[in-house]
Parts: structure tokens; sequence; C-alpha cells
């Protein structure tokens, strides 16, 4: 069909006009919902301007109003197929509060990605001491900053107070920012690396590991095992569960991709991936908290049977939290609620 | 002439959709250029708004200046996420950078992205950005058939460009009365069949812009396209060509091609 598309054009363009002041329209209203009249119209307009699209293509020549058209039909196909999200479901304070129900109820689904990162971080921590123990010189290789290589130095610094300046909680409080931002981007990582098929995710946590056991043993072997407990854990003990649950949202996240083709609900799965990092998140805001404030200040100040004890209770806390909080029995829930798009 | 043809074809990515009912569309995917330049604008925004933010803090916090840096450090970088994420997500698919660049982030079906898709491609920069200066986001770019980086790859997302296009309006010299070249209906069939969109929208172009070209250039651009069109496409009768300036033979060539004044008319 050879279309005259002069008579064309001066006969459609009333109607494209219309078209595209409707979605000017409805694009500059934050919540982007219709009244049925205008619904139909859009119906209309939009199946109007696809024909012509239809007739314009086969039409060869009109390569302008060609993209004109594909550019109109495509900003009308987005506005009848997409289904906003309501105002509610954005600006009710009680959704953003669920993140703390949703956070451990996400962490109980998926703990066979838990048990992977534990186990992936109880080789490397195995790996660090055995190397250390067997075989003390390498510790140049395995810690690489100064400061972890000579303990009866850092301990005596640390006991002494040396590294503090006078006004100390002003020094905490930087110190604690740089320990939270540092962690998260680590931890982000962590959980980032999904996308290199868990390898990455993996050796992350594996070098983590590996430098924990380091540590742990050369501590332990010149006698500063108290020291290094008191010192590490009231932090580290949200510190490392935060740092594995970045694990189990990287080796989910590789899992979501392989498999990305049968997910029918991935929209759902990408929220858990999020639930999962926004909730390590939180647990790392604390532990930096916790390391700048409390973990450094050590024996004259705080006994460090004090500090153990205040670490356990945090680990009891944790735990409670993770297993006991939310709604218990979620798989039996999850499978006779259908799943609905705007939930 | 061809180069320029063949280097249009290559540069053009494009999604194409097919929707539900029979209609296919294709979107201009943009390209690592353009993104680059809106992502630098987005982080001057991000630093200013940071500093800004800053400046405020430290004023407040003027008694306890390690607060005053622990709440900026924060804050800046929960923005520096929180930036892209909540621009994108309720500004569909744009933040200041991307708008001033006609760039916009969609699902890859075309639709609008959701708020977990914009936090999921934002949150994924950390792999991205690795390791420095988004070199592997910018091999995943360049690898990918859609342009994607791997944020956009896990949350199906890509970038668009959307340049603003107008109604294509009727066209001053599409309406001229008398076309001479219609007086050789062959030679005019070749040229209706010779000439690609591509060429024939560069041939629209070129006259569209009539008024902006500086003379000089202006004359040796339209001696180029009427040239090789007389030369490769259709040839005239050279008593034609020589009463007609380059310009004219240019107009009455968009008359056959887009006009009213069709070959196959002449026949009837």
């Amino acid at each position: 069909v050879i279309l005259n598309l002069e008579r064309f054009q001066a006969q459609a363009r009333p109607r494209w006009k219309n078209l595209e002041s409707l979605l000017e329209a409805l694009e500059s209203r934050p919540d982007r919902r219709l009244n049925s009249a205008e619904a139909q119209q859009l119906q209309d307009l939009y199946a109007q301007a696809s024909a012509d699209l239809n007739r314009v293509t086969h039409g060869a020549l009109a390569l302008e109003l060609r993209q004109y058209l594909e550019r109109l039909v495509a900003r009308a196909y987005a506005e009848l197929y997409y289904s906003p999200p309501t105002r509610s479901e954005i600006w009710q304070p009680r959704r953003w509060l669920r993140i703390f129900t949703a956070f451990p109820e996400t962490f109980r689904r998926h703990t066979g990605y838990f048990a992977l990162s534990v186990l992936i971080t109880v080789l490397g921590c195995a790996f660090g001491g055995l190397a250390m123990h067997y075989d003390p010189a390498s510790v140049d290789v395995l810690l690489p900053a100064d400061y972890l290589r000579n303990p009866g130095e850092r301990v005596h610094e640390e006991e002494q107070g040396k590294a503090r300046h006078l006004d100390s909680a002003q020094i905490e409080a930087a110190f604690s920012a740089q320990l939270i931002r540092h962690n998260i981007q680590v931890a982000l990582l962590a959980a980032a690396l999904g996308v290199t098929f868990g390898i990455g995710t993996a050796l992350l946590l594996f070098e983590n590991g590996v430098l924990l056991g380091a540590v742990a043993v050369h501590y332990t072997q010149q006698g500063f095992g108290l020291f290094m407990t008191a010192w590490l854990l009231p932090h580290g003990v949200f510190e490392i569960p935060s740092i594995l649950i970045a694990g189990q949202a990287g080796f989910y996240l590789a899992r979501l991709l392989l498999h990305r083709r049968e997910n029918r609900n991935l929209r759902e799965s990408m929220r858990e991936w999020l639930v999962l990092i926004a909730g390590l998140a939180m647990m790392l805001v604390w532990a930096g908290i916790m390391e700048a404030f409390f973990s450094q200040h050590h024996a004259p100040v705080l006994p460090y049977g004090f500090k153990v004890a205040v670490a356990g209770a945090e680990l009891v806390l944790l735990t409670v939290y993770l297993l006991l909080i939310g709604r218990r029995k979620i798989a039996a829930e999850a499978r006779s609620i259908v799943p609905s798009e705007n939930k | 002439m061809t180069n320029i043809q063949s280097r249009l074809a290559s540069t053009a990515v494009e999604l194409t959709i097919a929707t539900p009912e029979g209609v296919l569309f294709r979107l201009p995917v943009a390209g690592p250029g353009s993104r680059l330049y809106a992502m630098l604008l987005d982080v001057v925004i991000v630093l200013g708004t940071a500093n800004g933010i800053g400046l405020l803090v430290y004023w407040i916090f003027a008694k306890a200046p390690g607060f005053g840096v622990l709440v900026i450090t924060l804050a800046e970088f929960a923005i520096g996420f929180a930036y892209g994420a909540l621009m994108e997500g309720f500004w569909n698919g744009q933040t200041i950078g991307k708008r001033l660049f006609h760039l916009r982030v969609i699902d890859q079906a075309g639709l609008p992205l959701r708020i977990e898709q914009a936090w999921v491609r934002n949150l994924m920069r950390v792999f991205d950005a690795l390791p420095l200066a988004y070199l592997v986001g910018g091999i995943s770019v360049l690898s990918s058939p859609l342009m994607q980086r791997f944020g956009d790859r896990v949350a199906g997302t890509l970038v668009v460009l959307q340049t603003p296009l107008a109604v294509p309006g009727e066209e001053s010299w599409m309406r001229q009365k008398y076309n001479s070249f219609m007086e050789y209906p062959t030679i005019a069939v070749h040229l209706r069949r010779g000439v690609t969109p591509e060429l024939a929208s560069l041939i629209q172009d070129a006259l569209r812009r009539r008024n902006e070209l500086a003379p000089y250039a202006r004359r040796e651009i339209y001696r180029e396209l009427a040239t090789y069109l007389q030369s490769e496409v259709s040839q005239f009768p050279d008593e034609l060509i020589e009463r007609l300036s380059d310009e004219q033979y240019l107009i009455n060539a968009s008359g056959i091609l887009f006009g009213d004044q069709r070959p196959s008319r002449v026949h009837r």
C-alpha cells in the first residue's frame, strides 16, 4: 500500500496531539492514576497510534514520522501496562517499620545460603589459623597491616590509652562513622559479587575468614587471648554475622540470576535481596557504634570480663531477633498466599 | 556518503518491544558516553548537596565536631546511593543528570522501572565501579547487546535515549506547485527506489536546516548530496540539471521522495 504521507499526517496529527497531551498530563501526576474516562481515551488513542505506526512501518520512507510514532506508542504502552504502587504503599510509616520484621523473616527463608557462607568463612578461619600455627613466619603474608603483627606492642599501647586523644568522644564519633561506612561498603560488595555466580562472594568470605583465624591464633599464641576477645567481640558479634548475611545475600543473588528464567516472581526476590542488605546495614551501624565507643576501652577502664559479658548478651539478643521475630511459619503461609502484583 | 550511512546503522542500538496488540516499536538505547556525562553531573550534584548539608551540620555541631563528622560521613554515604535510587524510582527513571542528557532508565519490557529495580541497580554500583572508574561497568556496557552494566542486568533495566521529538510538521519545500522531475517518471522511480530511508532523512534534514547552516557549509552539503544523487542514484538529463541549483535539485528530489507528487501519479 502506498501511503499518501501528507494527507495521512494531516488527518492523524490531531489525534497524535491528543495522545501526547493526555500522556503529558498522566506523567506529571505523582501516582499516575487515571480515571475511567481517561483510561478509555488512552486505550483508544493508543490503539489508533499503534495502527498508524504499523502503516508507517511498511510505508518505507518516513523515518522521522516512524520514530515519532514509535516514541508515542512506547509512552502510551508504558502508561497502559504499568501498575503503579499505591500512594499508601509508599507513604505509610508502618510499611517502613516492617523492615524490622521482614529482615529476620527473610533471613530464615534462606538459611541454606547463610550456612554456606558460614562454612566458607570457617574454612577460611581454619586455613588462616593452621597456617599461623604451623608456620608463624607466614604472619607477614597473612596479616598485611603493621598493627596486627605486633600484638605485644599493640596491647601495651591500647592499655596505656596512647592511641587516644584527650577529647576522645569526638574522635570516636568520627571513627565510628568511618567504620560504618567501610563495613557497609565491604558487605555490599560481598552481596553484589553474587553476579559472579557467587565466586567473588566466596573468595571475599574466605579471605575474611583467613584474616580472622590468623589474628585469633597470632594473638592467642602470644598470650593475649582474653584481651583480643574483649577487644574484638563487642562489635564482632554484630560485624561478623552481618558479613555472613552479606554472603548469604550474595549467594541468593547468584542463585536468582542462574534461575531467572524460571522465576515467576522476580520482583519479590529482588525485594528480599534488598531487605537482607537493609538489615545488615542496620546491624553494621550498631557494630560501628560499639567498635568506636566501647571496644576501644580496655582493662583499667572496662574490665575484660565485663566486655566479654556484654558481647555475650549482644549475641543472645541478635540470635533471638534473627530466629524468633516476625511470622514463624513463613513457608506454610507463603504457600497459601497467592502472590499479588500490588501487595 | 556510504560512510555516514554505515556509521549510523552500526551505532544505533535499539530495544525492540512487541506489544500484545501486535505492534513493534523500537527504543534507542543510550551509549556509554552520554551516560558518563550524566553520571558526572549527578556526582557533582551529590557532592554539592552533601557539602551543603555538611556546612549546616558543622554549624549545628560546632561544639562537637566529631559528631558533625559522623553525621556528614554517613549522610554523604547514604545520599550517594539514595539519590540515584529515589530519583529514578519516583521520577520515572530519571535523575537530574539523566534528564538533562535526555536519558531514562526503563524496565527491559519497555515499562517504567519499579522502586525495587531502582534500588538494585544503584546498590550494584559498588560492583560496577570496580576496580576504579567504573571499569567493570564499562566493560559490561560495551559487551552487552543492550548496553547494560551489571546493575542493569541484575535489575532487568536499561537506559534509553529520549530526545524530544516534535510532530513531523508540514514542510514548506513540499508545497511547490511544479516539480520538473515529474517529467521524467522513469528516472523518478529510480530515485525513489534507490534512496535508503537514512539517506532520505539526511536530505530532509539538510533542507530543513537551511537557515541554520553557514552559507558556505550549506553550499557544500547541498552540492555533495545533489552530486551523489545525480551520479549514483538517478541520472536526470543534463539539460534539466543545468537549469537547477543544487538546492532546487534536492527540493525536487524530496518532492519525489516524500511529497504528494509521486511518480506513479504521472502515469494516471
